[in-house]
């Protein structure tokens, strides 16, 4: 199992994720999972992606009511194998 | 970079962690009196003056002086520039490590500062403030000799910071926008409640019984608030209004639990496009300003023998922890002045706030909680990924409310020392005092100027359904239920005398 860390952010009415060598734009969060799907998935074995939301995308007058907006775990198969 | 990976995270780059550091460490200085050493009476309080005794003759000190004893000898205007100083200080450092403009944050906190002040002190005029009404066998007001007064007692300075700060966020807009750095209602309130924790800790020994059932009963109400609230909201802006469903969902949490930050919360949980709740909170904002202004004023005049429910209804009402807490504030004085005039009985100050403030906290506790379980039958049942996208337990601690963590400490640290050395209690009252007095309501002052400051009511135009919808649900849903479940759980809670 490998594991990778990437940086989601909302920028001019799209998404972005950078990190781990890999910088993609898509409008729908489930285009940017589709896309890392693609590129990290690798026969040798499943691969665990950490995203993390970059609040400094967020208006700075919204910092101080909250100051987080969501992390989640993509867990992308095998390429060739099952989920 | 602002990325919550570590549960360290944002402990050096938030207002949220700032209030706490603010707080305890204030609340740390007042308790070094139980060794003697008194680190904070220097702290400036306004005194109550009368303008044909001040104008004709003269003096500071008829207007503020430093509140410590051991400060007396000080002149007002060194107490009120300390008071500055270590206040601009303090907050400055922590815009350093936010990454904010100190240099713009410094001239805005001096500004707010200045017009915290002059409210402060205008507002405790006695033909403001003082009530007409015989406590134990004395009449202050006739005392005065006044011919007329407004009898808004303590609520008067806070009424007047709410106006100015109004006028600056609303009257001049360029002006305010070079204010807005250091324009942090939630900050300061957020430090204020910090204090507070104090205040909650001497009730809790005053009357523990009581307290208690406040703490018990603001959790009880809340549980059954959440649970209606968020159906019937989500339900009216799905069937009613046709919003999306991510929509509807983060609006119904901005109306419903607990404003801003339950918006945000819940778009993250649901991963929403971040301009969801962006323009949600414009709204939330705005609303609890209008919630602030109205609802003090409202309750006192409509149910002036309900305190304690009138603080509860408050605490579930009321969005934004800022708005909530200058509302609790506003309307402890406002009910403290009309019982005064109807009976006149003094309630003691401060339990009205902490029943608007206790049920607003366990509302903020859990918004964490809700989020993430939110956030797992929303990937499993709306996204249907359950098994593609997994979210870590981390994030309740990550969405949890920072500032309530200094609220505790400061509550069950003086409960802890007042009740393992009963000894040390005038000392520690004597300690303390300046922090959760003068300190805790100048930040109130503060708070109220800076919402007012960043309040620009021009902001509603164009919000057109979301604005409807949650004006609507507020006068329809929110505020009759929401007094309606205080009621059944606080109803014949009354303050105790002052002594």
């Amino acid at each position: 199992m490998t594991a990778v860390e990437v940086e989601l952010t909302y920028e001019h009415g799209r998404w972005r994720a950078r990190g781990a060598g890999l910088d993609i734009v898509h409008a729908e969060l489930r285009g940017i999972e589709s896309q890392l799907e693609a590129r990290l998935a690798t026969p040798a074995g499943p691969c665990e992606v950490r995203l993390g939301f970059d609040m400094g995308a967020l208006p700075r007058w919204l910092h101080q009511y909250h100051g987080h907006y969501c992390n989640y775990t993509l867990h992308v198969p095998p390429r060739g194998g099952g989920a | 970079m602002s990325t919550n990976r570590r549960w360290t995270s944002g402990m050096l780059a938030t207002e949220d962690w700032w209030s706490v550091w603010i707080g305890l460490a204030l609340f740390f200085a007042g308790l070094l009196a139980l060794a003697g050493v008194d680190l904070v009476g220097w702290a400036a309080r306004p005194k109550p003056w009368e303008w044909t005794d001040v104008t004709g003759a003269f003096a500071w000190s008829k207007l503020f002086s430093a509140a410590g004893a051991g400060y007396a000898g000080w002149h007002p205007l060194l107490s009120w520039l300390v008071t500055y100083a270590v206040f601009t200080t303090l907050f400055a450092f922590g815009a350093h490590h936010q990454r904010l403009d100190v240099k713009r944050f410094a001239f805005g906190f001096t500004v707010l500062y200045v017009v915290t002040w002059l409210t402060w002190i205008a507002g405790n005029e006695l033909h403001l403030t003082i009530v007409n009404a015989t406590v134990d066998g004395r009449n202050r007001y006739r005392d005065a000799a006044l011919s007329w007064g407004l009898q808004l007692g303590e609520g008067a300075p806070f009424l007047l910071a709410l106006l100015a700060g109004l006028a600056l966020g609303n009257l001049t807009r360029r002006f305010a926008a070079r204010l807005a750095e250091a324009a942090k209602p939630e900050w300061y309130i957020k430090t204020a409640i910090v204090f507070l924790g104090v205040n909650l800790g001497a009730q809790t020994i005053q009357a523990s019984g009581f307290a208690l059932d406040l703490i018990l009963a603001g959790a009880a109400a809340t549980f059954v608030a959440y649970l209606f609230f968020w159906p019937i909201v989500y339900t009216a802006a799905r069937r009613l209004f046709g919003f999306p469903r991510d929509a509807a969902a983060v609006l119904a949490s901005g109306i419903s639990v607990c404003g801003v930050s339950a918006a945000i919360a819940t778009a993250g949980a649901i991963r929403a496009k971040p301009v969801i709740p962006v323009t949600i909170s414009m709204v939330v904002v705005i609303f609890a300003m209008l919630e602030l202004i109205v609802l003090p004023g409202a309750y006192t005049a409509l149910f002036p023998d309900q305190p304690i429910v009138n603080g509860a209804a408050l605490g579930m009402t009321v969005k934004t922890d800022g708005a909530d807490a200058a509302a609790g504030a506003l309307l402890d004085e406002l009910m403290i002045a009309r019982n005064l005039q109807l009976t006149g009985q003094h309630w003691q100050a401060g339990w009205i706030l902490s029943a608007a403030l206790l049920t607003k906290i366990w509302i903020d506790v859990f918004i964490g909680v809700w989020a993430f379980l939110l956030a797992i039958v929303w990937i499993r049942n709306v996204e249907s990924k359950s098994g593609a996208v997994s979210i870590s337990p981390m994030e309740i601690w990550f969405r949890f409310p920072k500032f309530v963590l200094g609220y505790f400490v400061a509550w069950l640290g003086y409960l802890a020392i007042a009740v393992a050395w009963p000894a040390l209690g005038p000392k520690l009252a004597s300690g303390t005092a300046v922090v959760q007095g003068p300190m805790r309501t100048m930040l109130f002052m503060l708070t109220f100027v800076a919402m007012g400051a960043i309040t620009d009511f021009s902001k509603l135009k164009g919000m057109g359904k979301v604005a409807l919808l949650y004006g609507l649900a507020l006068v329809v849903v929110i505020a009759p239920i929401a007094y309606a479940v205080a009621y059944l759980f606080h109803r014949g809670l009354m303050p105790p005398l002052a002594p």
